[in-house]
């Protein structure tokens, strides 16, 4: 975060046992609090398996001026279940609180209750929630709430607007359960009112209540699933598959309103097969997967190339390979994104880093795909697809209709060249329907009219407008294709980033510039084709070039180092988990002093920046 | 007098042939086929079905996979995707998705539909998507040059079978029948004429149709579907099967030593774009 005088910054982590309603609570804080006009930046993490004890965990960073990813540490953390939250004990802050159960209902073994693992900067809140809970509802199943009325009334949060989405959360239930977890709300919000304030964690009215009306909670998977509403998505298939079936779920439900088709495929080579056949029949279509279902859809893409037809794929990472993590977080699909597939298939690659990005790298893709008839990926992944953030909504839609095109005259007699040669390489393209232009498209090398060829001009020719045609797309206006923040001209160290990674990435930069050292960031949202000038230019102004990622061997470090030619310090990491801001900046650190070994010392000695410069060699 | 007796003039046949007007259906490329083999029989029903129908060529798609009867697209005049090997009818089925208006025929071999592509057919038939599948099953890889398929007969020898099949072969005629493909019926490549009837009632069938095509391949399979063979082997479906009964059906896709020529199933229930309707309909919206 960019530091900007007494703002609220305050991060809840809520942690229990898979169905103790972990997630939901999480949910109504977030919601609650982003109807005040704060902002909100919120991730859960949950195990693969839907019943059991896993562990979830929910956490909640509220904030009044624009912050881009979690903290490292939280404020307070909610204990659920003391078997899980133990080991989080660790990542409250000094003087933050620990809200625990104090009233467990069987023996807990020696160390298992959580107050013997409260540090003693921290600060404990023991209350009887589940007590609480029945006294209130007369069902221990509002604790979640409990809790979180207990947190409000200890940071003496206006209770209105928890109200208000507890109230809409349950809508779809029986009346008596909203009011039953309302009353659980109060229960715990009185009873904090009681006890002594914790005046460490505070939260201040936010800053821009405005604002808040306006701003809406949105997850990255839910701005997909938006930009597509308003791109005028007409048809989507999709095959279940965590992380990205929220899109597909919310589209079945959104999509027919309009007049629009979802179909579930039966796997998700038929899912890209019939995006691809509904793209060459003149419809928007799409389709979503994560990692193992794109390695299925390998094939198909290459034919999407070949034949040069339209589709949009959006792909949300997760761990890999193979079914691997199937609910932790990983960018490790970059290198199958952009290279996978038989042959010199090279397609559009957009990589969004916030769920503002999501939104218009999803509704731009239809536009870009009509335009280069090409597949079109974005690629986000599971941090991304799952994460809430506060967004304003467009006032106007952003996105192009498609384009209806007018039955020009015919010229000549001749049979319709689809693949006709032009100037920018992109051929005009009936679709079926048209009179007078009948032809075949195909995955075999074929000439302009579409028939099949294996003749060496042909295919040099072929191949070049294939490649060629792309480089438009980096030109292109209206999308952020990648961009440059913090200090400009030449920085001691550049963070090159991409995907959701890019939100600590921002944190760490900001974070080292308050330590005085001279840094900036770069996001790079698309990765295929690589706007390689403006990489190379910015690579150019670093004396270090940091590229931090969720995966193991830098996919995007060996992407930008071998079309670049320069060496970059990867920073990889598969934990399952996002990056941590701490990490990001130690290394930022260590790189500032290889870059400038002199330079600290020199300053103290002499007092003189320009001394330091000169001492450089 | 036996019509078989007449002299033929040529002058007057290509007359006629002109004036029929299925030709306008044929592409200009020339087709790629061995002479004799049994896709041309398929190329003229299929030409001589959309024009009996009277079928515009531009609101017409062919969707093929890969293989010697995938090549059909580029030999007709109509819009044409050839498409992947086994995913002709996931493609098709969002080119329907997409357009409605369009007349979507689906067109591969066996190995496109029953090997590789065997997975799609079931979904394609229970969506009860309105496209027509033709299958022409010759028993063998011909583009690959005449390895075993998973029609391919036991004891058949192939280059990848040189000690001789020993895979059961597929009944494609029951699994269509158990998948509920609401239109099923068998036609054979020597027959031209029945096969262009055959077409022609495939396609004016609203649903999913399945026509499969007994059709030789002249140059890799010498011994076994051949049209010495099939031309003794085919029967006619008698005329009071009922073609209504699905257990009747079954009954008749099982005699495979003797394949029987006709419709085998037919019923009517609410294809895929009905299923859409419906939908849209419950959201609370209204069809684009």
């Amino acid at each position: 975060m960019k530091k900007n005088g007494n703002g609220t910054d305050i991060q809840i982590a809520i942690c229990g046992s898979a169905g103790d309603g972990t997630i939901a609570a999480g949910d109504i804080l977030k919601r609650a609090m982003s109807l005040q006009g704060y902002k909100v930046i919120a991730f859960d993490l949950y195990p693969a398996e839907i019943r059991g004890f896993g562990k979830c965990i929910s956490r909640v960073r509220i904030s009044s001026d624009q912050t881009y990813s979690l903290k490292p540490q939280s404020d307070i953390l909610i204990s659920l279940n003391d078997p899980h939250a133990i080991p989080h004990v660790g990542e409250v802050r000094d003087y933050g609180a620990v809200i625990y159960e104090d009233m467990p209902i069987a023996r807990v073994p020696e160390g298992g209750h959580i107050s013997a693992h409260v540090r003693p900067a921290q600060i404990p809140y023991g209350l009887s929630i589940r007590y609480i809970s029945e006294q209130a509802t007369s069902s221990a199943r509002s604790r979640n709430i409990v809790v979180l009325g207990y947190l409000a009334g200890l940071l003496a949060i206006e209770r209105d607007g928890f109200h208000q989405t507890i109230q809409e959360k349950f809508k779809t239930k029986a009346k008596a359960i909203a009011e039953q977890n309302i009353k659980a709300f109060d229960a715990g919000y009185n009873l904090a009112r009681g006890v002594f304030r914790l005046d460490t964690v505070a939260i201040r009215p936010p800053r821009h209540a405005k604002s808040g009306g306006d701003a809406v909670m949105m997850t990255g998977n839910g701005a997909v699933v938006r930009a597509f509403l308003d791109a005028g998505i007409e048809t989507y298939f999709g095959y279940p598959i965590t992380p990205a079936t929220s899109i597909m779920e919310r589209l079945t439900v959104e999509m027919p309103k309009t007049g629009g088709r979802v179909l579930q495929t039966e796997d998700e080579i038929s899912a890209i097969a019939a995006t691809i056949g509904a793209g060459y029949a003149g419809a928007r279509a799409a389709t979503a997967t994560s990692g193992p279902g794109l390695a299925l859809m390998a094939e198909m893409l290459g034919l999407g190339v070949m034949a040069e037809v339209p589709s949009v794929i959006v792909v949300s990472q997760r761990g890999g390979p193979s079914t691997g993590l199937p609910t932790k977080t990983e960018q490790s699909d970059l290198n199958m994104a952009v290279f996978g597939g038989a042959g010199d298939a090279q397609r559009i690659v957009l990589a969004p880093t916030n769920v503002e990005g999501c939104y218009k790298c999803a509704g731009k893709a239809f536009e870009i795909a009509e335009k280069f008839q090409t597949p079109v990926i974005v690629l986000l992944d599971l941090y991304l697809s799952n994460r809430y953030e506060t967004v304003i909504p467009p006032k106007r839609n952003p996105f192009a209709p498609k384009p209806q095109k007018a039955l020009a005259a015919l010229g000549g007699n001749g049979p319709y060249k689809r693949f006709a040669a032009k100037p920018d390489h992109i051929s005009p393209r009936a679709i079926p329907g048209e009179e007078g232009r009948m032809h075949t498209v195909t995955g075999l090398e074929h000439n302009e009219l579409g028939r099949p060829s294996d003749l060496p001009e042909v295919h040099m020719a072929m191949s070049h407008k294939r490649h060629e045609k792309l480089k438009g797309a980096l030109k292109l206006r209206d999308l952020t294709l990648c961009k440059r923040f913090g200090d400009d001209g030449p920085v001691d160290v550049g963070i090159l980033g991409w995907g959701s990674t890019f939100g600590e990435i921002l944190e760490a930069m900001y974070a080292a510039q308050e330590e005085g050292i001279r840094c900036s960031a770069m996001k790079v949202v698309m990765l295929s084709p690589l706007p390689r000038d403006k990489v190379a230019a910015f690579c150019d102004d670093c004396r270090e070039v940091l590229v931090p990622e969720l995966n193991y061997e830098g996919q995007f470090a060996s992407l930008i180092s071998g079309e670049l030619g320069r060496p970059v310090t990867r920073l990889s990491q598969v934990t399952g988990a996002p990056m941590r801001v701490e990490e990001i900046l130690q290394e930022v650190r260590q790189l500032s002093a290889k870059a400038r070994p002199k330079r600290r010392r020199k300053k103290q000695d002499m007092g003189d920046e320009r001394a330091s410069e000169a001492g450089l060699p | 007098m036996n019509e078989h007796l007449k002299p033929v003039y040529l002058e007057e046949k290509l007359d006629e042939i002109r004036a029929d007007g299925h030709q306008d259906y044929r592409s200009k490329a020339v087709p790629t086929w061995c002479p004799g083999c049994g896709y041309y029989s398929m190329s003229e029903g299929f030409t001589m079905a959309l024009n009996r129908l009277g079928i515009e060529p531009e609101n017409t798609v062919v969707v093929s996979g890969i293989g010697c009867a995938s090549r059909f697209p580029f030999f007709v005049n109509t819009y044409g995707f050839h498409t992947l090997h086994g995913r002709t009818l996931p493609v098709a089925t969002g080119v329907k998705q997409a357009n409605d208006a369009l007349t979507v025929v689906a067109v591969g071999g066996d190995g496109d539909a029953f090997a590789i592509g065997g997975g799609h057919i079931p979904h394609a038939a229970r969506r009860n998507v309105d496209i027509t599948y033709l299958v022409f099953d010759n028993g063998i890889y011909g583009l690959t040059k005449g390895q075993a398929s998973p029609t391919s007969a036991l004891g058949f020898t192939t280059p990848t079978t040189p000690y001789d099949n020993c895979d059961q072969p597929l009944n494609p005629l029951m699994m269509l029948l158990s998948y509920k493909a609401s239109w099923v019926g068998q036609a054979y490549a020597g027959r031209p004429h029945h096969l262009a009837d055959m077409i022609a009632e495939a396609m004016a069938h609203r649903g999913f149709s399945y026509l499969h095509i007994l059709s030789p391949c002249v140059t890799f399979d010498k011994t076994d579907m051949t049209y010495a063979n099939l031309d003794v082997g085919v029967r006619d479906l008698t005329d009071d099967h009922d073609r209504t009964d699905l257990m009747a059906a079954v009954a008749q896709a099982e005699a495979k030593e003797a394949p029987a020529l006709g419709v085998f199933f037919e019923e009517t229930r609410p294809t895929l774009a009905d299923a859409m309707a419906e939908t849209i309909r419950r959201s609370g919206g209204q069809a684009a």
